[in-house]
């Protein structure tokens, strides 16, 4: 691959070995930041009976306590307000506000410094090159500019490259549409909701077909699973005769995995973080490819707000296969987050993952791309909905897909579900984090 | 690969950064000067990251 096909050459074809040398020292530092700056971590090391330089090896790492999102939402609402003690650089130098998306609960407040928001362009300029971004591209963000850091930082990574930005905030669906047909947009980013919402918008209320009638040749797809799913990514590109590359971050954590042209798993970002996985139910690190366990990871060069082996519970696992065809050495995960742990429950004894109920649902192109699980409790059993559409180009013929939908279901869940088809268009229809999968057994 | 003259531009990177600072500390205080600076100053850590962090390691 010729070097003009990276960002960085340098630390994006970096072997192994060096690798771990250069994330060892990263780590160390961002450590030593956090302990002399943020009460938070001092307190939380200390208590720990942990000094920085107790951390000598790679292997050490993992005697570093963890941090989870509920350790962030206690620290913060005290002074510095509304940052509380994990603000690790003087409050003045904060120029941004940002926030998580408050899915699980209380929003975290994240500031940025100038020099923090560089690095979030910086990291993402890394996934956008090898999208294949250039600065010939224009590229529409259909997004609200809000508190949520979204894809702002996409926004910033784009113009870093030199594309052309359109920002197409306040905008309403059809009118974000029109304007990308308007401008010749060959690029955007969104959820998969939100791709998938576009287009039948599109189809339906404008009879615009985006695969024939507009210019996009790359979409990035964040904020949720769906590109790691292989039949939702299908249905993506198929609507918008795009590639469709999956990226994952998180407001605490930043940027940190993005698909390169293969589409042959997820790289991670290992000059901008250590990703370490462990086992859901042990703790035990995961090394080696072959098991699914929750991601612990660390931020480096991110000062305000550092994030420190975080339990971020997003379900991964390791790639087989060590070397990539684009020649990056970044260390690939298989498919991508494919769950998290929050979701991942047992229903009727058996663990659900509902990714997994996804991949059937879209894998069936008879349905439409909407559905819904609905899990409650009679008397002591489980017991678990699932509502689909016909898609509008078939006739609705339940008794037609519905064998092999309870097949695949049993196949790919272990489990066996209440079915319910609606009419095309009547299930609720998301903009941003969908939530398709409602638990209410404890509410009951 | 190429071979990429990581150290070289090291240096470069540090004389920035020397020169960055040293037109702060002589601003004189002026907003339109300091500000600006540490915008600069922010882009050059980039440019750390991306080549500066590396020297020692390879």
């Amino acid at each position: 691959m010729d070097s003009g096909e990276y960002w960085n050459p340098v630390l994006e074809t970096l072997p192994r070995e060096k690798m771990q040398r250069f994330q060892l020292e990263k780590f160390k530092k961002i450590l030593n930041w956090a302990y002399e700056n943020s009460p938070f971590y001092r307190n939380l090391y200390k208590e720990a009976g942990l000094e920085p330089g107790d951390i000598k090896t790679l292997d050490d790492i993992g005697n570093v306590p963890k941090t989870e999102k509920s350790m962030l939402r206690e620290a913060q609402g005290v002074d510095p307000y509304p940052y509380g003690t994990i603000l690790s650089v003087p409050l003045e130098q904060v120029t941004e506000y940002r926030q998580t998306s408050g899915t699980t609960g209380q929003p975290v407040y994240h500031p940025e410094t100038w020099q923090d928001w560089e690095w979030s362009a910086e990291s993402w300029a890394y996934a956008l090159y090898a999208y294949g971004y250039r600065n010939t591209d224009r590229v529409f963000l259909p997004f609200g500019y809000s508190v949520n850091i979204a894809f702002w930082a996409g926004h910033y990574a784009a113009e870093k490259i030199g594309c052309e930005v359109v920002p197409g905030g306040v905008l309403d669906t059809e009118a974000r549409i029109l304007k990308m047909k308007e401008l010749k947009a060959t690029a955007f980013m969104a959820t998969p909701t939100y791709i998938l919402g576009m287009a039948e918008t599109a189809r339906k209320k404008l009879g615009i077909n985006p695969a024939k009638d507009l210019y996009i040749r790359k979409i990035t797809a964040a904020g949720e699973p769906g590109a790691c799913v292989p039949a939702t990514k299908k249905r993506m590109e198929e609507a918008w005769g795009a590639k469709v590359y999956d990226q994952v971050g998180a407001t605490e954590i930043g940027h940190w995995g993005f698909e390169c042209q293969a589409q042959a798993g997820l790289h991670v970002l290992e000059a901008f973080h250590l990703v370490e996985i462990e086992d859901i139910e042990t703790g035990a690190a995961i090394t080696e490819p072959g098991k699914k366990g929750s991601m612990v990871v660390t931020t480096f060069d991110r000062f305000a707000h550092p994030c420190i082996r975080f339990d971020s519970k997003d379900i991964i696992e390791w790639n087989p296969t060590e070397k990539c065809e684009c020649g990056r050495t970044f260390r690939r995960l298989k498919g991508g987050v494919v769950g998290r742990a929050d979701d991942i429950t047992k229903v009727k004894g058996v663990l659900l993952a509902p990714t997994a109920i996804e991949e059937v649902v879209r894998d069936i192109p008879e349905l439409g791309d909407e559905y819904e699980v609905v899990v409650i409790k009679k008397g002591d059993i489980d017991d678990i909905t699932l509502k689909v559409e016909i898609a509008p180009d078939f006739k609705p013929n339940v008794k037609a897909v519905e064998p092999k939908l309870i097949q695949q279901l049993r196949l790919k869940t272990g489990l066996r579900y209440n079915l319910e088809f609606h009419d095309y268009g009547t299930l609720p229809r998301y903009a941003v984090k969908a939530k398709r999968f409602k638990d209410l057994r404890h509410k009951e | 690969m190429a071979e990429y003259k990581i150290e070289n531009m090291a240096k470069k990177i540090e004389m920035l950064r020397q020169t960055a600072t040293e037109l702060k500390r002589i601003s004189g205080g002026i907003q339109a000067v300091d500000r600006n600076v540490d915008r600069i100053l922010a882009s050059i850590k980039m440019l750390e990251i991306n080549i500066s962090d590396l020297v020692g390691t390879i």
